[in-house]
């Protein structure tokens, strides 16, 4: 029986030849043009890891986001947007509202937002509006007894938080506990 | 000019010096400068991408999952020597993070746990597919004949560089002798199906 070429079951266990290499090139073009990361991925992982004081010891713990709903004209003024993302972890459930800031203080944004369990902890607050400036700028606020906390009049841009341990707040945190940033 | 001035450029490299540039910006970044890894991010970040929308979450969370393992990555990048050992842990915690907020998903809309192969691909569309040419209208096709587990181990290892294939292979799962040196299983099962398809042709 003479093998015709091309019908021939091709074998699994035969070396990769250029016709493995551009069916598997095709696909790379195929799936990077139909479902390609968002243009701006990379760029929120260079903000997320450019974190200041890095130590290896000292990283924390990452929390993910659980949740992230977006309100239109719900607020008091009906037209302002709002939005509430929750971010989840073992040691820590973080719960910011980001709505505009009142029109008089301009087009930045106000987070109001809840710890769980709840104390004086400090929040930091990283955000960059300047995409070629990785570190951006950084907030502080130390939240209150019930675990609020706010900050107003932020710029718009990549934002990143991160709680820090504080004895003082009664709170058992042994690392700092880090989001993914959120374009606000 | 050394070479490491004009990557990534517009000129096209060998995988081997991408690799060797990868190798000099970890050992960089290992050493405390972690701006060596901006490079890093951007030349695997699509991979990682891929990883975690081949496990078929939402744009959003797979977004998400990328941002939490490179964080992750940095608590580790003591314990990883070599771009390979790099990619390979990459996409193992990008995998298993990505596992992780779909059971979650899926807990939070009330269902049970599901496989792979029930989760809605989030492949494209018809529509978008006209236009883009017979070939790769073809390829879709026959690529969404294969079993959940063979789409999810070409699209990824598809977004490696070939000296990778087999670390990414191992990393998805595969067992050795999977994509790498070999043609593997899934691989000769595309192969065989765009053959017999009068519609596809290689380019």
């Amino acid at each position: 029986m003479t093998e015709i070429p091309g019908a021939r079951e091709p074998s699994a266990t035969e070396p990769l030849d250029e016709l493995d290499v551009a069916i598997l090139a095709d696909l790379n073009e195929f799936h990077g043009l139909v479902d390609p990361p968002p243009s701006d991925l990379a760029e929120r992982v260079r903000f997320a890891i450019a974190l200041e004081n890095f130590n290896v010891d000292d990283l924390g713990v990452v929390v993910s986001r659980l949740q992230d709903d977006e309100m239109v004209g719900s607020g008091a003024r009906g037209t302002e947007r709002s939005r509430t993302v929750t971010f989840d972890s073992d040691s820590l459930t973080i719960m910011v509202t980001i709505a505009d800031a009142e029109p008089a203080d301009g087009d930045g944004v106000r987070l109001d937002g809840w710890l769980a369990p709840a104390g004086a902890l400090r929040v930091e607050l990283r955000v960059t509006r300047d995409r070629s400036d990785p570190r951006g700028e950084s907030y502080a606020v130390t939240a209150d007894q019930t675990g609020r906390f706010v900050f107003d009049g932020i710029s718009r841009g990549l934002a990143q938080l991160i709680v820090h341990p504080t004895p003082e707040s009664g709170v058992d945190l042994a690392t700092r506990v880090v989001t993914p940033s959120v374009l606000l | 000019m050394t070479a490491d001035a004009t990557w990534p450029g517009t000129t096209p490299v060998s995988p081997a010096a991408r690799h060797a540039h990868l190798a000099r910006c970890l050992e960089r970044a290992r050493a405390g400068d972690l701006g060596a890894l901006d490079e890093v991010v951007e030349a695997l970040t699509p991979l990682l991408w891929h990883v975690a929308r081949a496990q078929g979450l939402q744009s959003d969370d797979a977004a998400d999952v990328v941002q939490t393992t490179w964080l992750e990555l940095l608590r580790r990048l003591h314990d990883i020597r070599s771009p390979q050992a790099l990619t390979a842990w990459l996409v193992t915690a990008t995998r298993r993070e990505a596992w992780h907020t779909g059971a979650r998903r899926r807990k939070q809309a009330g269902a049970g746990p599901e496989l792979l192969d029930t989760l809605p691909d989030p492949g494209p569309d018809a529509e978008e597919l006209v236009g883009r040419g017979e070939r790769y209208q073809a390829l879709w096709r026959n690529f969404q004949r294969l079993p959940a587990r063979c789409r999810e181990l070409l699209r990824v290892v598809a977004q490696a560089d070939r000296p990778d294939y087999s670390v990414v292979s191992r990393a998805l799962g595969m067992p050795v002798g999977s994509i790498g040196p070999t043609r593997g299983r899934c691989l000769a099962k595309l192969r065989a199906l765009l053959l017999a398809d009068p519609a596809w042709s290689p380019r």
